[in-house]
């Protein structure tokens, strides 16, 4: 390869990679309230998710489950208007113990995510 | 050092080649992102370049030969779980008192299906073939006449499917692949240059085998415990391969010693492209001397052009893309 076909080719690739931080990214976690795996002492009254990216409101929700399996959360997420790469949902009065939140998110470029993470409601000492 | 000694290496060489196929690919199962490995293939099944790949490292002759690489690799998804990949390398090869030798190695393909997909368990098993097609390349740096097929298996394991009790164990994941080389032509008759003789060239079967072993900090942030470590941090999957080939058939020429190498290394993961570089540690004298480095910059066309080339050619409209990569 000559030295005028390496420069157009990483001139090229350079391009490729100034397009990839223009193009629509799908949705990443990037933290959550409650923290992942965190321990609070006071019971939160919402679950709040902030993704990297805007997301589908229609395609995109949250759970929360306690130790037994049983749903703790009201039923369905709400999505900030101002602030579109975030998803919260209501919790009912949570015990101490510890919590479950799974997560389904699509992105507006159509990639789907989904993960879970816990968090504990009590005192920290006594996990 | 005469010609002999350098075309006897390069021969040697092709065979431990073998192993270094140059299809990669990045995979998610759940919540786990399996990234693309360096030495050895994984199960992903995706539409990705890798370019470039650069190594660098001293062969197993004696005397050694420096070799450094430069390599690509385009996949491209058919369907959701299917893919084919193109894969050439260019290599020089030099060694001291020698006038060196470069060229394109025999151009690489593969086909791969993704068998088994279990999010749960973040567990995955693919099927693919990889042909190393003979005479593709330049023979002045070994390549080889015989055009080499190898079915191999893939798997991938995440073991978030662990206990809450065993949380920093979560990010742990293993990968692995074992096929099985096998040439097209067993023999092939070479002329020496120096003296004008003719030697035969026995192709063995080989078993390629080698595994992964990784510990994925965007998991750790995202799906255990938000330490609140820096951004940079928390997209690190610091990861140890092995990437090894064992002659098992034939191998009158080639011996039976298992040669290979262990990459100790780091990744970095980003929404669009990874960075990976390791360390290449032969695992004895037969696999080399001192120890070597490989870097790949590594591109998701899925992520990159998701409407696109990013996308199967038969597709379904919503496709999964990492689902971890925050902070």
């Amino acid at each position: 390869m000559t030295m005028h076909r390496l420069t157009i080719f990483l001139a090229a690739l350079a391009s490729l990679l100034l397009a990839t931080t223009l193009a629509e990214a799908h949705a990443h976690l990037d933290h959550a309230s409650p923290r992942v795996g965190s321990t609070v002492k006071a019971a939160p009254r919402e679950v709040t998710l902030t993704f990297t990216q805007k997301l589908e409101p229609a395609f995109s929700r949250i759970e929360v489950r306690d130790a037994s399996g049983a749903r703790v959360d009201t039923g369905k997420a709400t999505f900030s208007k101002t602030n579109p790469v975030e998803m919260q949902i209501a919790v009912k009065p949570l015990k101490a113990g510890t919590y479950r939140v799974f997560w389904h998110a699509l992105s507006v470029d159509t990639h789907m995510t989904e993960g879970n993470f816990s968090f504990r409601v009590g005192d920290e000492t006594a996990q | 050092m005469s010609s002999r000694i350098l075309r006897a290496a390069l021969c040697g060489l092709a065979t431990g080649l073998i192993s270094f196929g140059h299809v990669r690919a990045h995979e998610i199962v759940g919540s786990r992102f399996f990234p693309a490995t360096l030495a050895i293939d994984d199960p992903g099944v995706n539409d990705e370049l890798a370019f470039p790949t650069i190594s660098t490292f001293k062969t197993g002759d004696d005397p050694s030969a420096k070799q450094t690489d430069i390599s690509a690799e385009f996949s491209k998804r058919i369907t959701e779980d299917f893919a084919v990949s193109f894969a050439p390398t260019w290599s020089h090869i030099s060694q001291p008192g020698v006038n060196g030798a470069s060229g394109f190695q025999n151009i690489e393909t593969s086909a791969k299906y993704r068998i088994f997909k279990n999010p749960e368990h973040e567990f995955v098993a693919s099927f693919g073939l990889n042909v190393e097609w003979g005479g593709s390349g330049a023979q002045d740096i070994g390549a080889e006449r015989a055009t080499a097929y190898t079915p191999t298996f893939y798997f991938g394991k995440g073991f978030g499917d662990l206990p809450d009790s065993m949380a920093l164990v979560r990010p742990f994941a293993i990968t692995g692949q074992i096929g099985y080389a096998f040439p097209s032509s067993r023999s092939a008759a070479t002329i020496n240059p120096d003296d004008g003789s003719t030697d035969i060239d026995v192709n063995p079967d080989v078993l390629v085998w080698g595994g992964s072993l990784q510990y994925s900090m965007p998991y750790l942030n995202s799906s255990v415990k938000d330490y609140d470590f820096p951004d940079f941090i928390n997209h690190l999957i610091p990861i140890v391969e092995a990437s090894l080939q064992t002659p098992v058939a034939h191998t009158i020429g080639s011996g039976t010693v298992t040669t290979g190498t262990i990459n100790p290394g780091i990744i970095w993961i980003g929404n669009y492209y990874q960075v990976g570089v390791e360390a290449v540690i032969p695992i004895n004298r037969q696999s080399g001397t001192g120890v070597g480095v490989i870097g790949q910059l590594h591109l998701f066309l899925d992520d990159i052009f998701p409407n696109s080339i990013g996308r199967p050619l038969l597709a379904n409209s919503t496709v999964q893309g990492r689902p971890m990569f925050g902070k």
